[in-house]
């Protein structure tokens, strides 16, 4: 149980450190004195300097600032996408469970069939299509932020909907459950005092996993062009657009890739840490 | 926000470790060099049909040059030259007799005679019957040939012998004799198959159904073997009469990433990256920095002018004032150097520099951006407390700003535009869009608000009727068609537009050219930036490619391409 | 469990009926049909060619009619023809589908050889469970397409081991396989992580089982408790990865298809998606969702053959 503490906590201390240099990004760029959208197209792929820690992107924009720019749009991402798909699974989850019958096996083939589909092609296709026919505002890196996570949740609410009605369903068995059921409790207060907080534990971990997994999905958009719209930028854009000079380049490419591998592996070591241990 | 620093330094001291191991000279496997009959070649771009007259795709064209002759083509020099006929048809060589149509329209009649050495890799010469056949098919509509325009103008198909053929036109024109994509289709393996069902001839046809019979292709090389989306095989043609090319095989590679292509050069796997669609400019610049000693880098500033579409029917942009200052805002001599190391001449219109019809008195707009600031406050855009301007009614100073995202290239101009306009207080507000969305939708159907950064293909002295004219502002009415997305009108372009093609003599044409070129240069319906350049990388042992510029790919004179 | 394929197979057969027509509204409402790319290509098209070349593709029948003629064709056996590759649709599909095969097959078999046998090690021998931790971490954290570009720079750029993409020309089995280290590598790495995982915590649990412990004191050998007693109840859990990763057999892999140029089903999708290439895409997402939908019912029926326990949940 220790070594599980000791991920849960250098998991939160990754994602805290990483989100503390998020709200640290104005302040740096401050100092340096550097505008992390404008472009110097006079010194491109600058080395590392006392002015640009880290050197400079394609375009001569400081790439510590843009990393730590960067990570509110690709945490914020994260984070969001695995709000959004635990709320919906856990909703369509509960309803499963209690419901039964064909509510049930209606939301279920729902699920399988989402499952069952490619996600990255149809991810693709979601991405390709105009923000403003989904009523969605165009431009600006908040309705990009939207776009993706609406896109992320629509196929991330799967697996926490599987999650919360297989719990639900083993919670609503057993025997004290079905004595409360039995006394005339009501329905809602059955859920939320039994199985919502039965639930806890592995809708976190799902939770967390989702982070992760949304963090890299930004990533695999951007490199296919689908992802945060320049000039603002993300990891997965960075990472992206240092692509094509990456043979000249390379580091530009390295470290946008590395916070994206930071993030992840903080947020999957707190789910590691979160996971329930049963004996 | 010292301690993130640190927090970063293991990382970086680890990075720095690696570094040396990334950036170590390619030890890639260079021992192929001797014995070498095969030329393998890189290309961005894969191609669906092989037939020459359905759909129009570079790498198609660029895969076709090595195979097939079209009947003309423009040369490296971009003259209008023949590759499948004799002499190019002109007034003075009186394959081109000015003459009256049935109805006493004014039209024309020109003259091709196909080359004696043609033939069809079975051995079977090429013939006029070839020419009848692509006539025939082309005027059908069903058929769905690209240039629908061209065979609606020849309505008779004269052939006196099996060399020569006439057909009549009935409208006047200076660049007829160039036939647009007329040319030979092997009508002994291809008529049968149109004849009997004409509507789906285009996914019938022995291009696409028996691609390697030998049948199909006249050129110095025949396709051996397709490897649909990935590559083609191709292997001389033993038919071929013309000089022989040198290599015994050609290999063509779709690498659509173009990160992977030059991975792919630098391990030895790719011989070379065709310029028509290879390497991004920036990327083979920063390529040629790291390995001139390896390959050789030539760049063509080719008929691809890239520009920003302004909507001129937004109030904004309506106002030539705002227009002008966006121009002289855009500090394009900067972009070019910094970004494509002054390889791209920056455009003072549509016309190349190269085009015989430039008019080079005309300069290229300058950076000015006093000037440009000076032409906002006039138009009465005025400094607020965020840098962008305002106008009387308080509203800001936004143009969306809109190119094809994944294009990193256009992606990266467009950010330093946004840039520099903010100095001028303008805001660019970015939204790319898929090529599919942007041109399928955006542009054509006209969605979009403020400027798009695209480019256009077109070949020497191209009327721009379809972008320029009134009636090619694309509307629900009208389909759609019509490439005139700003929405240009003026009537003296209108009547310039139509009165061009009927002029016959080139020094009468010139001065309408001038005059053209000066309207657009003054109303800016597109606010030009360059003409792209195409980067070419060769091995150090392969000389002989000439890079074109034009529609024409440069493999259609692989005939001269030899080692070293 | 015959009541269990009854009830299931109807199922699946709906939700593919209804998953191809939403695939097929989904792409026809995208911008850009064949005939504005057309126009693209050739200005000179006026108004009536764009109303007549409509006509000719059926583009002017409503989709709801489109998508009905092309179901019945496929019920009949006809899968059309795709545009995007000027071929029979079932003619593209084939190569894309045998290169996912072979690369995801190897990337998957070595994927779930390591994994399970990492997943081992960690629960038996305590002391490398922090090491295969670890590379399960980073094997999950690492973007795709950026451990790919790494050892392409690597083992193709800098060391010139190995080729950097594509396919031989010519050559054996050995050719081809030279080809394939660095595109399974990569696959493998991203795959191997949840095979160990699941491994872990499942025999980690089975581990614990008082049968166990009575083997144990029974005095059987640990290497026959770990094999003949704790693995085959550990696979239960593994059954459903199985069954997810058999659909990503024939679903292909993007990325790595996109990075190393091979070809594949993940490409060939998402060319036939953005490219509207309607006979394509669909063909090749029925025959994706199909195999999943089939693996993941096969995973379920084994599951309960192997273990009565499970009631409703299957």
């Amino acid at each position: 149980m220790g070594g599980d503490a000791w991920r849960l906590r250098t998991g939160l201390a990754i994602l805290l450190l990483l989100a503390l240099a998020a709200l640290a990004a104005p302040g740096v760029a401050a100092l340096l004195g550097v505008d992390p959208e404008v472009p110097d197209i006079l010194a491109r792929q600058a080395g590392p300097s006392a002015a640009h820690p880290l050197g400079t992107d394609e375009l001569g924009r400081d790439i510590l600032v843009r990393l730590l720019v960067g990570a509110r749009v690709s945490l914020a991402v994260g984070i969001a996408a695995a709000l959004a798909s635990t709320v919906i699974g856990l909703a369509a989850g509960l309803l499963a469970a209690w419901r039964g019958g064909w509510v049930d096996a209606a939301l279920m083939r729902l699920a399988d069939g989402l499952l069952a589909l490619p996600a990255l092609p149809l991810l693709v296709l979601l991405a390709a299509m105009d923000p403003a026919a989904l009523g969605l505002p165009r431009g600006g890196a908040l309705s990009d932020v939207l776009r993706i996570v609406l896109i992320l949740a629509l196929f991330g609410w799967v697996g926490v909907a599987r999650l919360a009605r297989a719990a639900a369903i083993s919670v609503l068995a057993r025997d004290h459950v079905r004595a409360a059921r039995a006394l005339g409790v009501g329905e809602a207060r059955l859920l939320r005092r039994h199985v919502v907080p039965a639930l806890g534990a592995p809708l976190a971990v799902a939770a967390s996993l989702a982070v992760a997994g949304a963090i890299l999905a930004e990533s695999t958009l951007s490199f296919l062009g689908l992802g945060i719209q320049p000039p603002a930028s993300s990891w997965g854009n960075m990472l992206a657009n240092a692509q094509d000079l990456v043979f000249s380049a390379p580091m530009a490419a390295l470290w946008p890739g590395l916070a994206i591998a930071l993030a992840v592996a903080g947020a999957m070591l707190v789910a590691d840490g979160l996971r329930p241990r049963s004996g | 926000m010292i301690p993130e620093m640190r927090e970063a330094e293991p990382l970086r001291a680890a990075a720095l470790a690696l570094l040396p191991l990334l950036a170590a000279a390619p030890a890639a496997a260079q021992g192929r060099d001797q014995g070498r009959d095969t030329l393998t070649i890189g290309l961005s771009q894969a191609t669906g049909t092989f037939h020459p007259n359905i759909e129009s795709m570079a790498a198609k064209s660029y895969i076709l040059g090595f195979a097939r002759r079209p009947l003309t083509g423009h040369g490296p020099d971009w003259r209008p030259l023949c590759l499948a006929c004799d002499v190019f048809p002109t007034l003075e060589n009186g394959q081109v007799v000015l003459e009256n149509t049935p109805e006493g329209k004014p039209g024309m009649r020109v003259t091709w005679r196909l080359r004696e050495d043609l033939r069809w890799g079975d051995g079977r010469p090429v013939t006029a019957e070839d020419l009848r056949f692509a006539w025939e098919a082309g005027r059908a509509f069903e058929t769905g040939f690209g240039g629908a325009e061209f065979y609606r103008q020849a309505y008779e198909f004269i052939s006196p012998d099996p060399r020569t053929v006439t057909l009549r036109l009935d409208k006047v024109s200076f660049d007829a004799g160039s036939a647009g994509g007329f040319e030979p289709l092997p009508a002994h393996i291809d008529r049968a198959i149109w004849e009997a069902d004409r509507r789906n001839y285009r996914s019938r046809t022995a291009y696409d159904t028996d691609t390697t019979n030998r049948g199909l292709w006249n050129g110095p090389y025949r396709v051996t073997a397709v490897q649909p989306g990935a590559g083609v095989t191709l292997e001389r043609n033993e038919a071929w009469a013309g000089p022989a090319p040198a290599f015994r095989r050609v290999n063509i590679r779709v690498v659509e990433n173009s990160a992977a292509l030059e991975a792919q050069l630098l391990a030895g796997q790719v011989d070379m990256i065709a310029g028509e669609l290879g390497l991004s400019l920036d990327q083979a610049i920063a390529l040629e920095r790291r390995a001139r000693g390896r390959f050789r880098f030539e760049y063509r500033a080719g008929l691809v002018w890239e520009h920003l579409d302004l909507r001129l029917d937004n109030p904004i942009l309506s106002d030539l004032r705002v227009r002008q200052a966006l121009m002289l805002a855009i500090d394009r001599p900067r972009i070019v150097a910094g970004l494509f190391d002054g390889r791209q001449p920056v455009a003072a219109t549509s016309i190349h520099p190269d085009d015989p019809m430039i008019d080079k008195s005309l300069a290229p707009w300058p950076f000015d951006l006093a000037r440009a600031q000076a032409l906002l406050e006039e138009a009465g855009w005025r400094p607020g407390p965020d840098g962008i301007r305002r106008n009387a009614e308080g509203a800001r100073l936004t143009v969306d700003l809109q190119t094809t995202a994944g294009n990193r290239s256009r992606e990266t101009v467009l950010q330093a535009i946004q840039g520099m306009w903010r100095a001028a207080g303008v805001e660019g507000r970015i939204a790319n869009q898929p090529p599919r969305v942007l041109f399928g939708e955006t542009l054509s159907q006209r969605r979009f608000q403020g400027a798009a950064l695209f480019a256009w293909i077109s070949s020497p002295e191209n009327v721009p009727r379809s972008t320029l004219h009134s009636d090619e502002i694309p509307t629900a009415a009208r389909n759609w068609s019509g490439q005139n997305y700003p929405g240009y009108r003026n009537p003296e372009m209108d009547a310039l537009i139509e009165a061009l093609p009927q002029e016959l003599d080139a020094e009468k044409r010139r001065p309408m050219w001038s005059r053209l070129q000066a309207m657009v240069h003054r109303d800016l319906p597109a606010l030009p930036l360059w003409h792209r350049a195409d980067a070419h990388v060769w091995p150090q042992w392969l000389e002989g490619v000439r890079p074109t510029g034009n529609m024409s790919p440069s493999s259609l004179w692989v005939t001269d391409w030899r080692m070293r | 469990m015959a009541r269990m394929i009854a009830w299931r197979v109807p199922q699946i057969a709906a939700t593919l009926a209804i998953l191809s027509l939403a695939a097929f509204l989904a792409i026809g409402a995208m911008p850009g049909d064949p005939i504005s790319l057309a126009m693209m290509a050739d200005p000179r098209l006026g108004p009536a060619d764009v109303e007549r070349m409509r006509a000719l593709h059926g583009l002017d029948q409503p989709l709801l009619l489109r998508w009905w003629a092309w179901a019945t064709g496929v019920l009949r056996g006809e899968f059309g023809y795709s545009r995007l590759f000027a071929r029979p649709a079932a003619e593209v599909l084939w190569p894309a589908l045998r290169g996912s095969l072979v690369l995801l097959g190897t990337a998957l078999a070595l994927a779930a050889g390591l994994g399970i046998g990492a997943g081992m090690l960690a629960a038996l021998r305590p002391r490398w469970r922090g090491a295969v931790d670890a590379v399960a971490l980073l094997s999950q954290a690492l973007p795709a397409f950026w451990l790919g570009i790494l050892l392409i720079i690597l083992f193709a750029v800098t060391l010139g081991w190995l080729p950097a993409g594509g396919a031989p020309d010519a050559g054996g089995v050995a050719e081809a396989a030279r080809f394939l280290v660095l595109p399974v590598a990569t696959l493998a790495i991203a795959h191997l992580a949840a095979y160990a995982r699941h491994t872990a915590a499942a025999m980690a649990e089975v581990l614990r089982a008082p049968w166990i412990t009575a083997a144990r004191a029974r005095g059987a050998p640990e290497s026959r408790i770990a094999f003949r007693h704790a693995l085959p109840n550990a696979a239960v859990p593994l059954l459903s990865i199985l069954a997810l990763d058999a659909g990503a057999l024939v679903s292909g892999a993007l990325i790595t298809e996109t990075v190393f140029a091979r070809p594949g089903m993940g490409k060939l999708l998402t060319d036939a998606v953005m490219g509207n290439d309607h006979n394509l895409a669909l063909l090749a997402l029925l025959l994706v969702a199909g195999t999943t939908l089939l693996a993941t019912l096969a995973a379920d029926l084994a599951q309960r053959g192997l273990d009565p326990r499970l009631g409703r949940e299957g």
